[in-house]
């Protein structure tokens, strides 16, 4: 049964031959090696709907450590300019763990869970809820991801959760609003190499991502269409860039499209 | 360096001992570079281990260790799946020397316990390779299909149980099932 869907979700996208699944701007079910350490920057600039002339840049540095071959936790701590200068607004924890794994030779489906727990001081300005740099609250989810040969497909679902945020900065709209659904689908491409021959070649994916959000009070949602280029470097560092736009945009968000721009290095067998 | 290996060999004449020089294993669940070198430096991660040679395609690596050290297969397979995948095969060079085969025998072998699965009687000598069929070396097809090879429990479990008792094992030490290729 998984076959024929994962197959007819391929033959959907039009992709059959080969992807990836370090996903942009989703984590997929697979987890990092156990005792690995990596660090990561994640850039986005997101062009105001108010006054489209006007960027908000948010930074956010990460430190990801694989505690065991199940189990992954993250620090973010975040940055952003949308107020007044470059300040730190806040932090989360995001922790993963695979609880289910069938693997074959160049194939794998994986699922895991996941849960973020998020604390930030800026002013609460949008109904649509963003843990990951604007909203203090708790975050959680599955995530389910088929591998095959060079192609990759991922979907998530979570509960998302928003609490006030800090410094007196009360969640501003009806407490009902206050719980929405996230969901998400990924596939991935492996473009290059076309045959790998060592650990130094560069490896490019590309990926297509919908990043979807209901409000389960409201109903209102908004669905981004977020193609990104990803490239490997020396098997060890990665380079992404992507961009994200609305195709449904009912639920409102103050900045809701723009670009990304993430760093990432990773060292093995750190502890 | 032949004067060495003579005197070891010699050495290990006398009880009809075996020494494993080379381990190629294949690791599954992973097409990408980055997966691979996380298995690669997870497995040079252990003491014993020389040097990782590692196809990224085929996801195998050929694994050498260092002179007379002893190799654990259990270890090495945490390593890979430490790293986040899974063995899917895992074979050995093994330098035998006068050492009696038997099917269905287990083997106190290199440090290790071996249960050969297949394989006429006879008497090994020289480098052969072996296979190891245990859970979690092998796919889940092929681990339920072998076993049709042997009625003894400790293939299940992986570890001796009464069945091997008659060999002088102890109840519960490891036993690894292989084949002769």
């Amino acid at each position: 049964m998984r076959t024929i869907l994962f197959n007819t979700l391929l033959c959907f996208l039009g992709m059959y031959a080969q992807g990836q699944e370090l996903y942009v701007y989703t984590e997929p079910a697979s987890n990092m090696a156990a005792k690995s350490i990596g660090f990561r920057l994640t850039n986005s600039l997101m062009q105001q709907v108010s006054n489209k002339e006007q960027y908000n840049f948010h930074s956010v540095p990460e430190l990801m450590i694989g505690i065991s071959k199940k189990s992954m936790l993250h620090g973010q701590v975040f940055l952003s300019n949308r107020n007044t200068k470059l300040i730190t607004e806040g932090g989360a924890l995001y922790y993963k763990y695979r609880f289910f794994s069938v693997d074959e030779v160049n194939k794998h489906f994986r699922m895991a869970a996941y849960t973020r727990l998020s604390y930030n001081t800026s002013d609460v300005h949008q109904p649509a809820i963003d843990l990951f740099g604007h909203n203090s609250g708790v975050e959680t989810g599955v995530i389910a991801t088929q591998l095959i040969k060079k192609v990759a497909l991922s979907a998530s679902l979570a509960h998302m959760y928003a609490a006030d945020n800090g410094k007196g900065n009360k969640f501003i709209y009806a407490n009902n609003n206050r719980n929405a659904v996230g969901y998400t689908l990924s596939v991935g491409k492996l473009m290059l190499p076309k045959t790998y021959t060592s650990y130094n070649q560069t490896n490019m994916n590309l990926m297509v991502e919908m990043l979807g959000q209901t409000n389960w009070e409201t109903g209102s949602s908004f669905l981004d269409l977020a193609p990104s280029v990803q490239l490997i470097l020396f098997s060890k560092v990665r380079i992404d860039v992507g961009y994200r736009f609305p195709m449904i945009n009912d639920l409102k968000r103050t900045a809701d499209r723009g670009f990304l721009l993430r760093l990432e290095y990773n060292i093995f067998n750190a502890f | 360096m032949k004067k060495l290996f003579f005197i070891i060999a010699v050495l290990m004449a006398a009880n009809g001992q075996a020494q494993i020089t080379k381990v190629s294993l294949q690791a599954s669940g992973l097409t990408c570079s980055m997966c691979s070198n996380a298995i690669n430096k997870s497995l040079k991660s252990l003491d014993n281990v020389e040097k990782v040679m590692s196809n990224i395609s085929t996801s195998t690596f050929e694994i050498s260790f260092k002179n007379n050290a002893a190799v654990n297969f259990d270890e090495l397979k945490k390593k890979v799946e430490d790293a986040g995948f899974f063995v899917s095969k895992l074979t050995a060079d093994v330098f035998f020397n006068n050492v009696k085969l038997l099917k269905d025998e287990h083997l106190p072998f290199a440090g290790m316990n071996l249960h050969f699965l297949n394989g006429k009687e006879q008497t090994l000598n020289g480098v052969q390779q072996i296979q190891v069929l245990d859970k979690g070396y092998v796919s889940s097809k092929i681990y339920k299909k072998n076993s049709s090879l042997t009625p003894m429990d400790c293939y299940k479990t992986g570890v001796a149980a009464a069945c091997c008792a008659s060999s002088g094992m102890i109840a519960g030490s490891r036993m690894y099932h292989v084949t002769l290729l």
